[in-house]
């Protein structure tokens, strides 16, 4: 298979070689210094930077990446920029946010472990803090430092202590949800033990939200009124809107509830279909692309009752309000940057922060009956009524089914480090984009990258130390290059890329990948993939590769020693096996017992019983 | 087999009991024919059935098994009304229906004064037999599967109702007090539901209208006499509110007018009354609903007014044949 990413390393590393790479070096240099003049009359003012986060957003949601939800204001920005269909992020919210807002790994900035999980043998490892620790830098503080206005709305989730929220961390304005979840209405959240969600506005901890508080639309209209107050003052702003959409649960105004009535009943197979038909006539996805299994403890849809696909679809129905809901306040955003001039000098950045969300979130918070959580989820969470989902009260997520078709045509989907879980679609669109309008691009990249990208852009350099502190070494690389359309990827085929999550593993070097996942997702063992040819990861080829395979665990033992890397001793996945029913192949039409239809004879051989 | 069971048991818990979706014990049944409870003209799965027990105890000065709610000044009735019937569901043109049978029992004593000649003696035994018929014209189409009754909200929806009642019940001409009436009569109504606020059980509310007409023939033998009654106009009025999943209210009013009876030509005095009451209901569990209700007529002080109070205890059992199937296998597990 002729990937766009096989063609983009050759592009980078093949023929052209040394020649090219000198060439994107030069024009990186030369895009940073057009950018960064100093702001004499005749200079170019730098641009304001927009970083539009989804939470949870797939890869597939978007329609300008295959989607069938309306999303007409980021295919917008997708038209009038490029489409990264290679982009990783990591598997889970905080360690995403960590990496894009310090460049550094996860184990080296505080997340080497979600707060929610720190295992007991990590507690007290310098790189586990659970928030972002004071041993990085942050790409707004940089920002800040290098003259630009600093802005932040939406879910924080790197720390609530006053050291630790978006004030302390480089955000000059900021409206932030600092947990990583919680009512879209008001401030309650999910636990007895923590029954309130805490907000910060301009470094202050919040008493009570805004009368009319809905979060993406609160977060808009706080966003547009800090580039209004400060604009004028000819300092470029950057601006963090890490919206809570489409996150779980799915609380939408009632009026964004009902626009796909019925539209999602044919089940997630069909969906999953129709989107990667779709990706492949955009030229998302290679021809040949092959969907990954249904995850083998769901049932073909087409064997549900009307009645069951009708409820579960209905998740669906909401789900595709809440990211409608999610574009709509993002075309509020655009508008107004075109109302007052800026939205040319804009560059905006968009992607998901990790793959959708295919885990019972709510199971796990809520307890069993007899806890204490039980009891709070009773009170607080317990308007469970179809009609009510969407309400204050209701706690709707979309189950796996609906996330591998949001991951499609990816395996698996957030929390593991199957391409379900960690590729995303990114949209990078404004003057920094010298790449032809709505093209596509399948160079390799990685959350990481956007601090160096983005520092490059604002002339803004990554210091070695701060406050006689040694700063851990930028992981990610520049974009600048591939922006600029010299180069179509920011890595060689020798770059290696490295996660590890709640103990679950994976490396990725050119077209291999390797993967380590708790059984029955993984196999409790080491697999080997080749995702350029096989981005669906439906064959290990571990056994048939034992070279590569010890290749790239080696560079796994390196990934590990470099970024201090403790593996869990516990897991929200340990006991997953127990769980779930026995991994079985996904084999369609299987077992005929019940999807042979009534045999009808030939109309000639029909009669009727002799007297 | 195992997978299906592990799925089954994820839809249990992040799906919905769809049975509580089509419970049906909302499907009421008529019982009193001068005023149908609140929530009767709620819809459910096509296809349903409910059998409803209604049983009133009543007092006034009409006879509460006469529709005309004819006034006899002065006198004083005791009744104990019950009735039994069936009601079904079912799809007409793409159009909620229903069709119910409803048979008054019971007795009735008192005393009353016809043509001049005082009337003491008893009455019991069976009432005239009702049928009725229900289509919804404006509102939501009809239920006709699982799915329609997961996405159903009334919002408001506008029905055609008419009753026919058949005078089969026990009649004695040489008395004016009976079950039975003794001659054809009907009513064509517009039961309007309006949904205020979510559908959501235990949030519900709705504002419930049935204006009506009922028209009479005439009884040419009420104790040898002819008795003529005038159409009778009723509006009836519930304000509905759920107080928890199960438990419901309704304050109800309803108003009368026209109605005039004549008896060989005499005429008496047309009815201009309002009377008010209370209702609660429970949802016992999927197949039966209970109300409890009181009504009374205000402002009836005068002989000729309308007066009359009763309390109401009904008691209906609804099924589907497709969820007593589904819950037949659940069970069987």
């Amino acid at each position: 298979m002729d990937s766009v990413l096989h063609r983009s390393t050759r592009a980078s590393v093949g023929r052209a070689g040394i020649l090219n790479r000198l060439l994107t070096v030069m024009v990186g240099f030369g895009l940073a210094a057009a950018l960064v003049a100093p702001a004499a009359a005749e200079a170019p003012r730098r641009p304001n930077i927009v970083i539009i986060l989804g939470d949870d957003l797939g890869f597939a949601d978007m329609g300008s990446f295959g989607g069938e939800i309306r999303t007409p204001n980021l295919d917008g920005l997708a038209k009038d920029g490029v489409r990264f269909t290679n982009f990783y992020t990591h598997a889970s919210c905080s360690p995403t946010r960590s990496m894009l807002l310090s460049g550094v790994d996860t184990h080296l900035n505080g997340l080497g472990n979600m707060d929610e999980w720190t295992a007991p043998n990590q507690r007290g490892v310098p790189g586990y803090e659970g928030y972002l620790n004071d041993r990085v830098v942050t790409l707004p503080q940089l920002l800040k430092d290098a003259g630009y206005h600093t802005y932040m709305v939406g879910k924080w989730h790197l720390g609530k202590a006053p050291g630790q929220i978006p004030a302390a961390r480089g955000f000059e304005r900021d409206f932030s949800m600092l947990d990583g979840a919680g009512s879209y209405w008001d401030m309650t959240n999910f636990t007895a033990a923590s029954p309130l969600t805490v907000f910060t506005e301009d470094g202050r901890y919040l008493t009570r939200l805004p009368d009319d508080y809905y979060a993406t639309k609160t977060y808009t209209d706080k966003l547009i009124s800090f580039i209004d107050a400060h604009r004028g003052d000819g300092k470029p702003f950057f601006a963090y809107v890490a919206h809570q959409a489409p996150h779980d649960p799915y609380h939408l105004p009632k009026d964004w509830r009902s626009r796909h009535v019925g539209e999602y009943d044919q089940g997630w197979d069909a969906v999953r279909q129709a989107r990667l038909k779709r990706q492949v006539e955009l030229g998302i996805m290679p021809e040949g692309t092959q969907l990954a299994e249904r995850m083998w403890f769901l049932p073909d849809p087409v064997l549900l009752a009307p009645a069951p696909r009708a409820v579960l679809g209905k998740k669906m129905e909401l789900y595709a309000g809440m990211v409608e809901n999610l574009d709509f306040h993002v075309g509020r955003l655009i508008d107004h940057l075109k109302e007052i001039g800026e939205y040319e000098n804009t560059i905006f950045i968009v992607f998901g922060d990790n793959g959708a969300e295919g885990n019972d979130l709510f199971k796990m918070i809520a307890g069993a009956p007899g806890t204490r959580d039980f009891l709070f989820a009773a009170s607080k969470w317990s308007n469970t009524h179809p009609n009510a989902w969407g309400d204050p009260g209701s706690y709707v997520a979309y189950g796996p089914m609906w996330a591998q078709v949001s991951m499609t045509p990816f395996s698996q989907y957030k929390g593991w480090l199957a391409e379900g879980g960690i590729r995303n679609a990114l949209v990078v669109s404004g003057p920094a984009v010298k790449r032809p309008k709505g093209s596509i691009n399948g160079g390799l990249m990685h959350v990481a990258d956007i601090m160096p990208t983005l520092l490059e852009i604002a002339g803004a350099s990554y210091p070695k130390t701060v406050q006689g502190r040694e700063l851990p070494a930028l992981s990610g690389k520049s974009w600048g290059p591939v922006l600029a359309g010299a180069a179509e990827s920011p890595r060689t085929a020798e770059d290696v890329l490295a996660w590890e999550l709640f103990g679950n593993r994976a490396v990725r070097r050119g077209d291999w990948k390797l993967r380590w996942e708790y059984r029955s997702f993984g196999k409790g063992s080491w697999e080997l993939f080749n995702v350029v040819a096989d981005p669906a990861e439906r064959r290990d080829l571990a056994a048939e590769h034992p070279e590569k395979l010890a290749e790239m665990i080696a560079l796994w033992d390196d990934y590990v020693r470099t970024n201090h890397v403790v593996l869990p001793s516990r897991s929200p996945f340990e006991t997953m096996e127990d769980q779930l029913p026995p991994r079985v192949p996904d084999d369609p039409g299987y077992p005929p017992l019940n999807q042979k239809k009534q045999f009808v004879p030939p109309q000639e051989m029909l009669a009727a019983p002799k007297k | 087999m195992r997978n299906e069971g592990w799925f089954r048991d994820w839809i249990g818990r992040n799906g919905v009991a769809l049975a509580t979706l089509v419970a049906l014990g909302v499907l009421c049944a008529p019982h009193a024919s001068a005023q149908m409870p609140a929530r009767f003209y709620w819809k459910t799965l096509s296809g349903a059935n409910a059998v409803p027990l209604i049983v009133n105890s009543m007092s006034g000065d009409t006879n509460p098994f006469d529709p005309a709610l004819t006034v006899t000044p002065g006198a004083n009735f005791e009744a104990t009304l019950a009735m039994a019937g069936y009601a079904r569901t079912f799809t007409l043109f793409d159009r909620s229906a229903m069709a119910a049978i409803i048979l008054p029992m019971g007795r009735i004593s008192g005393e009353a004064s016809v043509a001049s000649q005082t009337f003491s003696q008893p009455a019991n035994g069976f009432g005239d037999l009702t049928f009725e018929l229900d289509i919804n014209v404006l509102g939501p189409p009809a239920q006709k599967n699982l799915v329609d009754a997961l996405r159903y909200e009334p919002g408001f929806s506008l029905d055609v109702l008419v009753d026919l009642v058949v005078p089969v019940g026990e009649y004695d001409a040489s008395q004016p007090l009976n079950l039975g009436q003794n001659r054809w009569y009907g009513r064509i109504g517009a039961p309007i539901v309006w949904q205020l606020g979510p559908w959501v059980q235990g949030r519900r509310t709705t504002l419930e209208f049935l204006p009506a007409v009922w028209l009479f023939g005439d009884n040419d033998d009420y104790v040898g006499q002819t008795l003529e009654t005038d159409p009778m106009y009723q509006i009836d009025a519930h304000l509905t509110r759920d107080f928890t999943e199960r438990l419901w209210g309704s304050l109800d009013g309803v108003w009368y007018t026209g109605g005039r009876a004549s008896v060989d030509g005499v005429e008496g005095e047309k009815l201009d009354n309002l009377a008010f009451g209370l209702t609660l209901g429970y949802q016992i569990d999927d197949n039966l609903g209970l109300t409890v209700g009181y009504k009374s007529t205000v402002g009836d002080s005068a002989p000729d007014d309308l007066r009359m109070d009763g309390f109401m205890v009904s008691l209906v059992s609804g099924w589907h044949p497709l969820i007593e199937g589904a819950k037949r296998l659940k069970s069987a597990e």
